[in-house]
């Protein structure tokens, strides 16, 4: 049996317009996804925002009622054996919120242990076990509010294990966290899989997903536009080189003349401040840096590398070229 | 018999726990303001009001109608920012997403707050006392402890109705602000009951707090527990209905929140 089965999900937000003359407009935020979680897998969901990442995983954790579809996670229906789902999973959506501030790291996790109906004497033993786990040891009696916001990112792993769950959802864990919070935080998620969890991941991290998962779904608009393992996923772009050109305070209408060579498969952009990584796709290699350089001309530029693809170059490609 | 150790340890942690992490109020300063300062002021405004408009004979009628009514700070303000706050602090969907009996989660956010509320009239009392010579020397005083005990129960469980609402909107301060001022004209607080209108005598009697004042008003006077236990088996009824209703509520709410997709609605 598959840890996570989901059977042709589909989510429609209906969204209120207007103050007078009001009128229901409708959102397609999972068209129709489909696809099973093997047991102990460590699988990643990737897709740019809005492509219903997140909606996918509030339905996987019974947060939210699927318009129509269905799916089983640990065997159990999400919509008519929610309270069984529940017991089994753990889940940790991005970001600061979800803690009680006033109360201590302690207090937070007693809490939440009773919410779980977790034997008091099992979370007694459990939660300085679970603080050591995640790098929090001595910080416990401290309030919430003062914590970091990696300290409460890795709050919010301990809080997801109290019931010592089988299945764990983790929607964009590392966003927000700086490279060291985010390095330490992806150590707990190769650790929680060498515990054979059964691990749903969803980031914008690329090197994250190739690092930890398994197997990857790449989703756009609401479905599944490929799922393999990240090699397999890199194959897409096995027949492309990647020309990285760094500038500084390039003109878009000079990479609007890198994209519309046409050797170029794909440009896309990654800002850091002043300067900016263009990463151009294309079959040709080196070959292909004498034209690039030239549709770049009076623009100033940097460092000049031909590198193999990797996953991004893969994923960039699948979610439709440009970005 | 594990399940129901499980939840009534779910009720207890939740009520002490809940009530330390959403009730915003409970900083030394602002709590002090709310359980001292808040009463006087009302107590204040409606009792000097109230006996310059009619007689300074009907000094009691305001002071009682004013000290009980202070329940509803607690009762609407407290118990509805308890479920409320977790919508605002972002805990909803980790809170709905465990199998925690709602029951007792739904319960459990409102005890603390019936202590709190009784604790707060109490005061008020002791501001009657103090400032508009309020006469205790003929009062059962342990009947009146249970009827304050009594209507702020009944109070918390409007309140609770009320909370429920706020698993389907952002916007519940300003039904409970709407609430807690009806309360202060329906409950007879300030306006003796056979002078409304019947539509609002009928209103009157189906909310929480218009038996406890008058039940409080009647032992203050004198009368005996005995003689005022029918309004309290009302008002501990009343009390019971809206708390039934809120749970219900609860429960359909958490459902049309997971369909609507907003219990993450700030």
């Amino acid at each position: 049996m598959d840890a996570i089965e989901v059977n042709h999900l589909h989510r429609v937000y209906r969204a209120v317009i207007g103050v007078i003359r009001r009128s229901i407009k409708e959102v397609v935020a999972v068209g129709d996804i489909s696809f099973a979680v093997g047991q102990g897998e460590l699988f990643g969901l990737l897709g740019p925002n809005g492509a219903g990442k997140t909606t996918t995983v509030k339905m996987l954790t019974t947060l939210l009622i699927p318009t129509s579809g269905d799916a089983r996670v640990g065997g159990f229906d999400v919509v008519k054996q929610a309270n069984e789902v529940r017991k089994r999973i753990g889940f940790i959506f991005g970001g600061e919120r979800g803690l009680y501030w006033r109360l201590s790291g302690n207090d937070n996790l007693r809490y939440f242990a009773s919410l779980y109906g977790v034997d008091p004497d099992i979370s007694k033993k459990r939660i300085p076990a679970l603080l050591e786990m995640v790098g929090l040891t001595g910080r416990g009696n401290e309030k919430v509010g003062g914590y970091s916001r990696g300290m409460k990112q890795r709050l919010h792993v301990a809080r997801t294990l109290l019931h010592d769950p089988d299945i764990l959802f983790l929607d964009e864990p590392t966003i927000g966290l700086d490279p060291v919070g985010a390095r330490e935080f992806r150590q707990v998620i190769l650790d929680l899989q060498s515990q054979k969890k059964t691990i749903l991941l969803t980031t914008h991290y690329m090197f994250e997903a190739d690092m930890l998962c398994n197997r990857i779904a790449v989703i756009n608009q609401g479905g599944v536009i490929a799922l393999d393992t990240p090699s397999g996923l890199k194959k897409h772009v096995s027949d492309l080189s990647v020309v990285e050109v760094e500038t500084f305070g390039a003109a878009s209408e000079a990479i609007e003349k890198v994209r519309a060579l046409s050797f170029v498969d794909s440009v896309s952009i990654e800002e850091h401040d002043q300067r900016q990584l263009l990463m151009v796709q294309t079959q040709r290699g080196a070959e292909a840096v004498p034209e690039v350089l030239a549709a770049l001309d009076g623009q100033r530029l940097g460092r000049v590398v031909v590198r193999e693809p990797t996953l991004e170059d893969a994923y960039v490609r699948l979610v439709g070229g440009n970005a | 018999m594990h399940t129901l150790v499980v939840n009534i340890r779910l009720f207890w942690q939740g009520t002490l726990l809940s009530y330390i992490a959403l009730f915003h109020w409970l900083r030394p300063v602002t709590y002090t303001a709310s359980k001292i300062l808040m009463p006087l002021a009302q107590m204040m405004f409606f009792v000097l009001l109230g006996t310059y408009a009619t007689s300074a004979s009907n000094i009691n009628f305001y002071v009682i109608g004013n000290a009980v009514q202070i329940t509803a700070v607690s009762g609407i303000f407290g118990v509805t920012m308890s479920i409320g706050n977790d919508r605002s602090m972002g805990t909803l969907p980790y809170l709905f997403g465990t199998p925690a009996n709602r029951f007792a989660l739904f319960f459990g956010r409102a005890f603390m707050h019936v202590i709190d509320g009784a604790l707060g009239v109490v005061i008020a009392f002791m501001w009657g006392v103090l400032l508009f010579n309020l006469d205790l020397s003929n009062t059962d005083l342990s009947a009146l402890g249970l009827t304050i005990l009594v209507t702020t129960f009944s109070t918390c469980a409007l309140g609770l109705l009320m909370g429920c609402l706020s698993l389907i909107t952002a916007n519940v301060m300003f039904i409970n602000n709407t609430v807690y001022f009806l309360l202060l004209i329906f409950s007879g607080a300030n306006v003796a009951l056979d002078k409304f209108p019947l539509w609002m005598q009928t209103i009157s009697n189906l909310l929480p707090l218009t038996r406890g004042i008058a039940a409080s008003r009647l032992l203050v006077a004198g009368s005996s527990l005995e003689s005022i236990s029918p309004l309290l088996w009302q008002e501990l009824l009343i009390g019971v209905v809206y708390g039934i209703i809120g749970y219900f509520m609860f429960a359909a709410f958490e459902t049309v929140a997971k369909r609507r997709g907003t219990l993450e609605t700030v």
